[in-house]
């Protein structure tokens, strides 16, 4: 490997796994070729005028436009001003959120409710994770027979791939529509809350955790193999020790995102934060909103930045690009020796053992506060609501006019999920070079964009509704403020982690600072900034719902009335629609990533 | 502005600490215009830290750096960007931009004589490709243009570092380990181009080097480093297998 593959390969972050990981990243790439000429086959080669690259960027334009007309954007009738009576009145209730005891104890219950929700969620989704990765993992279909390896690549046949693309449909499903389904199975029972989450996230967490099996080097398991031992020995003793700290990365990166989803659940009944917020809404109490986003930013702020810390803990470190300057750091120097002593690792890492013990007690905690009783997922009534839901749900209802509407529908929510996608990208974009500098612009930029994302989409969507009238607008807005803190945080981690060499190169040439950034950086941030883009585009199609379930708009207002006239029959061909729509959108995510790499 | 007897470089009682570590102590050094000169030593000499001592990318602790006649610590940073584009440097790791097709990265050693509009559109729409492909052409690579960055071989990326420095048609030209990461027979070209650039364009050209022969058969003269000091300054006729041997002693062998 040369310098500049090293350079360019940084480990593959656990955070992108989700949205990077089946498009190989350079990471993968096939590292420099001998090759001559090898690049202009591939369309890099080229001056030509219209590359892949550039055709699918007219085309990534002519969306946006397209999506900014379907939206209603350039008609009249699109702004409320009465409105703003309303919005003036909420931002002037930030400085006197409601801190009576009565609602301080309220809010404190909530939390914990939430919090709850989120623990047990994620503890079940890596449970879920663990087994379904070991069982998707493409080393343990190959190993399936005790047979000597045949030279060349080895088959993981059908049956692998079947396994890995079930997994993607739980997840098509937003948690929201996974609770509102699980809510006529088990009635109004805590564990709605707990599945509605760990279902969607058990799979996805399935899916990464069995592509984190597969990178781990497989030369300790084959040994291990060849020597005898049984595939589960095998891998727990070779494969699993060497995944592990990014199997635990990846888990509490997963407790981040269930805590949004937790606050969200709330919109639609579940209890804690998000309950409390809609009661106080509806009830225009915005000095309860104010108290209650002022925890919900707290406790967010805290899990991202534990989280933070306990990644950076354990994926590898990268020397050379991590250092300021490649050199090793002078304290490392011993005095008198003159040889490099590394500082002796303390053996146990005092951080990763309290934060495991606190997840211990956090998830027993969370049974007691939520007092879950598992023995209701297979007493006889949740068997007979099973069968009642699915016997009111089939036949489907299938006609020519619900078609025309479920299309036009699926194009709105197509066209809300590239808008939201499209603003949250260009304000992050800039927004992540100030968060990762240091100093006060920086702390200012990471609140703003931990606020963005701590508050719930649907609160941004009441708020837009105030001054502009219901429909996919507000949704698209509502999600793009929300994604765009979510982005800005992703990406001032790319700009964090980019080799820091090129820009000093032609600094050292005599470049200025912006010409230097221009080149050194830009174009380094910019495919994996487009990576990121493609990858919440995929997730927004599916949260378009949330939005949808407060009246925005699109495939999930549709499905909030059918859910309420209890019109199972319909409901399910909308849920069709949006799994083939989450689908379709991945496929094209996928192949836009790869065009763009 | 001093440039009597075609002095390239001076440095005077230079010191470099960072933190407790002393990176060089008490180094005084002059080059000649159009001289080659090989830094030699075992990691840890100072080389590295010598090479951004001289395009400016490191001030030193204590003593002064003059390069092409500016003392680089009181420069203002116009005039001192001025000077640093007119040494090019070939960095170990090349450091050259992955993503950024090849153009782009020669074009790169241009940015200090653009303007911002014209080095942003010149990612868009090549500018002064011409240009760019002379000197690729000088380092044998001409059809690789318009090729991804990271998809060129180890001994192509070094190419492509020299062309950037070329198309800043250097005064001086600072090599770090240029072959360390190279085969012995990429070395031996590497070596060779820098040897034509170097008699070509009568710039200098400073390198450092782990191998000793190089040092010996492409350099008019070695300065051989250890523990941040300079042990000898001589010319390479001069420089005996015993001057060598000292430093690589195995005791005390660095601070």
């Amino acid at each position: 490997m040369t310098p500049l593959a090293q350079a360019g390969a940084p480990d593959l972050d656990v955070l992108e796994r989700e949205g990077l990981a089946n498009v190989p990243d350079t990471a993968h790439d096939p590292g420099p070729g001998p090759d001559p000429g090898d690049g202009r086959g591939r369309g890099y080669g080229q001056r030509s005028r219209l590359s892949p690259r550039r055709l699918w960027l007219v085309v990534l334009a002519a969306a946006f436009v397209a999506s900014l007309l379907s939206a209603g954007v350039g008609r009249r009738d699109l702004v409320n001003p009465g409105g703003w009576e309303m919005v003036r009145r909420f931002f002037g209730a930030a400085v006197r959120p409601e801190l009576g005891t009565e609602f301080l104890r309220l809010t404190w219950d909530s939390t914990l409710t939430t919090l709850s929700y989120a623990v047990l969620g994620t503890a079940l989704s890596v449970a879920i994770g663990i087994v379904g990765g070991v069982l998707v993992s493409q080393t343990w279909w190959r190993s399936s027979r005790q047979a000597p390896r045949r030279p060349g690549r080895a088959q993981v046949g059908g049956g692998w791939l079947a396994a890995r693309g079930a997994l993607g449909v739980p997840r098509a499903v937003h948690e929201a529509i996974w609770a509102l389904f699980l809510v006529n199975v088990l009635g109004r029972d805590p564990l709605v809350g707990v599945l509605a989450i760990a279902v969607p996230y058990g799979a996805v967490t399935a899916k990464v955790y069995s592509e984190l099996l597969d990178e781990a080097p497989a030369a300790a398991f084959r040994a291990l193999r060849a020597g005898g031992a049984g595939r589960l020995k095998a891998l727990f003793y070779s494969l699993g020790p060497q995944a592990l700290p990014d199997l635990v990365s990846y888990a509490f990166y997963r407790f981040e995102c269930s805590i949004r989803a937790a606050t969200i659940l709330g919109f639609i009944g579940a209890g804690g934060l998000g309950f409390q917020l809609s009661l106080s809404f509806q009830s225009l109490r915005y000095g309860e909103m104010w108290t209650l986003l002022y925890v919900l930013i707290l406790v967010s702020g805290l899990a991202d930045l534990w989280s933070r810390r306990l990644r950076s803990r354990l994926t590898s470190p990268k020397p050379a690009l991590r250092g300021h300057s490649g050199r090793i750091p002078p304290a490392m120097y011993s005095q008198a020796g003159g040889t490099v002593v590394g500082q002796a690792r303390p053996r146990r890492d005092r951080l990763l053992t309290g934060s495991l013990i606190l997840a211990g007690a956090l998830v027993v905690i969370s049974v007691w506060h939520l007092g879950i009783d598992v023995a209701r997922l297979w007493a006889g009534r949740t068997r007979t609501l099973l069968a009642d839901v699915a016997s009111s749900a089939f036949p489907p209802r299938l006609d020519g006019e619900a078609l025309t509407e479920l299309a036009r529908l699926s194009l709105e929510t197509l066209a809300m999920a590239v808008l939201a996608t499209a603003l949250a990208t260009a304000g992050a974009v800039v927004v992540a070079f100030v968060a990762a500098r240091r100093g006060a612009t920086s702390l200012l930029a990471r609140a703003v964009l931990l606020a963005c994302r701590a508050v719930p989409p649907p609160v941004w969507a009441l708020l837009f509704v105030f001054v502009l009238f219901p429909g996919p607008l507000p949704g698209a807005l509502a999600l793009a403020v929300y994604n765009f803190g979510i982005l800005g945080r992703l990406m001032a981690e790319v700009v964090e982690n980019l080799d820091p060499r090129p820009v000093r190169a032609l600094m050292a040439q005599g470049a200025g600072p912006a010409h230097a950034f221009v080149y050194g950086a830009l174009p380094v941030a910019l495919p994996r900034f487009a990576a990121y883009g493609l990858y919440r585009w995929e997730v927004t199609i599916r949260e378009t719902v949330v939005v949808g379930l407060v009246g925005a708009g699109g495939l999930g207002r549709l499905l909030q009335t059918q859910l309420a006239s209890f019109d199972y029959r319909s409901v399910v061909v909308t849920l069709a629609a949006l799994v083939v729509l989450t689908f379709v959108v991945d496929l094209a995510g996928a192949s836009l990533r790869r065009a763009l790499r | 502005m001093e440039e009597s007897e075609n002095v390239a470089v001076t440095l005077r009682g230079v010191s470099v600490r960072f933190g407790a570590n002393h990176a060089l102590e008490g180094i005084d050094l002059v080059l000649r215009q159009g001289e080659r000169v090989a830094l030699a030593g075992p990691s840890g000499a100072g080389k590295t830290t010598l090479l951004s001592l001289l395009n400016g990318s490191l001030s030193p602790t204590t003593g002064t750096v003059e390069v092409l006649g500016g003392d680089l610590s009181r420069l203002r940073p116009r005039d001192l960007r001025r000077v640093q584009g007119r040494v090019g440097t070939v960095h170990q790791h090349f450091d050259l931009v992955g993503p950024l097709r090849v153009v782009h990265n020669v074009n790169a050693g241009r940015l200090p004589a653009w303007s911002l509009p014209k080095a942003m559109w010149s990612l868009v729409s090549p500018q002064e490709a011409s240009g760019a492909e002379a000197a690729l052409a000088r380092v044998g690579i001409a059809e690789k243009l318009y090729e991804r960055t990271d998809r060129l071989s180890g001994g192509q990326q070094q190419r492509v570092a020299v062309a950037r420095a070329l198309v800043q048609q250097p005064e001086i030209l600072l090599a770090d380990e240029p072959i360390a990461s190279l085969d012995p027979g990429r070395s031996l070209e590497v070596m060779d181009l820098l040897r034509r650039l170097s008699d070509e364009t009568g710039m200098t050209l400073v390198v450092s080097l782990h191998a000793l022969a190089y040092a010996r058969s492409h350099c008019q003269r070695i300065v051989g480093m250890r523990g941040g000091r300079i042990v000898f300054d001589a010319a390479t006729a001069a420089v005996t297998e015993a001057m060598v041997a000292s430093l690589y002693r195995l005791e005390d062998a660095e601070v």
